[in-house]
């Protein structure tokens, strides 16, 4: 088997290691159902496409970074994550915010692998390639809300936007959704700056070469 | 003959011309529309962006010209937001007359305008993807699905931020949302759908088309 296979399979029984163990007795059966069925699809997406896609290690371990954090997420309901209980209580922030986290995470994990993405699919260049991640993952958040809004309405019309995460807030959708922008901003000003520096050592590398 | 080639090609000089002609009348119809509205401190708000954007419309024109499609997509959607600002949307007459017709509990003309927004914008932003950053193929209709979706995201996250700022003890029920909590999962849902369909209908007569973006 190849190094480039161990990995990916490593990652995979990783994932899938923490989902069982999170399945076990979840606080609330019902939510931690609808909120597995997306990331499960997305799990055999990535595996029945990877041929046509190959990814970087990169990619598949920030993604199954974002996924850990989601798998344990959804079997505290967010709203009781130990952690973000603690956080609570030491920053008194007035409220349970690994909900916060996770969307922030989810722009700062998944920027990088849909840059990749349409770096691999799409014939784009430029200053594209670091916009388009940032405008995706703010869409696909949107989309979230507008999915969870049905979800709610479905589930639970009675309770409204208490219902789901928004742990009485108003303007819960639009900080989520501010949350994961700020997070791929953030993650594709690291790579700007990261390609930067790259480019100055290779620039400088290859200058030596040719002094020599 | 020569009849189907002029159709297909605009020269430059009546590109300039046609372009020129929708920037008069909208500008016009703007002004009209200027003179007295429901709430002078509405308008400004809402008219902040339209000055922005008309303006990079019109410096941008030598550099990057939209095709005649695009500017009157464009055009009509700028026409629906005046009007929209003029009456502080939610008390747009039209929406008034929906509203009865529909026995809808509110005014529906701003869920319209964000339906419209996907449905007239989703176009030049294929335009501008396409032709600026050289997207093919299946991406070029999903991204300015994306792209409409995450500004609607954007406009909805500005729209809390300013709320937020200028009367807190409000909430939500400030800017639009007319007592409905869902109000924002709404309005992008209504822009979503219309970039969807507008995007559809594009990749679906894309197939009979040979030169894009005319």
């Amino acid at each position: 088997m190849s190094r480039n296979k161990v990995v990916s399979i490593g990652l995979l029984l990783w994932y899938v290691a923490v989902s069982v163990w999170m399945a076990q007795a979840p606080v609330d059966p019902q939510f931690w159902l609808i909120a597995s069925i997306l990331p499960a699809a997305f799990v055999v997406l990535l595996i029945a496409t990877h041929r046509f896609l190959p990814l970087s290690h990169t990619s598949h371990a920030l993604i199954t970074a974002f996924l850990t954090l989601h798998t344990i997420g959804v079997h505290y309901t967010y709203a009781e994550v130990p952690i973000g209980l603690w956080m609570d209580q030491v920053l008194h922030l007035g409220r349970n915010h690994f909900d916060r986290v996770v969307h922030f995470s989810f722009g700062f994990l998944l920027a990088y692998p849909m840059e990749e993405l349409f770096r691999l699919s799409a014939s784009i260049r430029g200053w594209v390639v670091y916009y388009l991640p940032v405008m995706t993952v703010l869409g696909l958040s949107g989309l979230w809300e507008i999915i969870e809004s049905w979800v709610a309405r479905a589930v639970h019309p009675e309770l409204g936007v208490t219902y789901l995460g928004s742990q009485g807030d108003v303007w819960d959708a639009q900080k989520d959704m501010a949350a994961a922008l700020y997070g791929a901003l953030l993650s594709m000003t690291l790579l700007l700056v990261v390609r930067a520096l790259r480019g100055a050592e290779t620039a400088l590398e290859s200058e030596a070469a040719f002094s020599e | 003959m020569h009849v189907v080639e002029r159709a297909q090609s605009t020269s430059e000089a009546d590109h300039c011309r046609i372009a020129l002609a929708l920037f008069l009348a909208y500008g016009l119809f703007w002004s009209a529309l200027a003179v007295a509205p429901v709430s002078r401190h509405d308008w400004l708000l809402e008219n902040l962006l339209t000055v922005g954007l008309v303006t990079t419309l019109v410096v941008t024109y030598r550099r990057f010209p939209f095709s005649l499609r695009s500017y009157t997509l464009i055009a009509v959607f700028m026409v629906l937001h005046a009007i929209g600002a003029h009456y502080t949307y939610s008390e747009v007459p039209f929406g008034f007359w929906l509203k009865d017709v529909l026995v809808l509990s509110r005014n529906p003309f701003d869920r319209l305008v964000h339906f419209a927004y996907g449905l007239l914008l989703a176009y030049p932003l294929r335009e501008l993807l396409v032709r600026l950053a050289g997207l093919r193929g299946g991406w070029s209709y999903f991204l300015p699905v994306s792209g409409v979706l995450a500004q609607s995201g954007f406009f909805e996250v500005v729209e809390a931020i300013v709320a937020m700022i200028v009367s807190p003890e409000l909430g939500s029920m400030y800017l639009g949302t007319q007592g409905d909590e869902w109000d924002a999962q709404k309005d992008m849902a209504a822009a979503f759908a219309g970039a969807t369909l507008t995007m559809a209908v594009t990749a679906w007569s894309g197939k009979h088309r040979t030169v894009d973006f005319k």
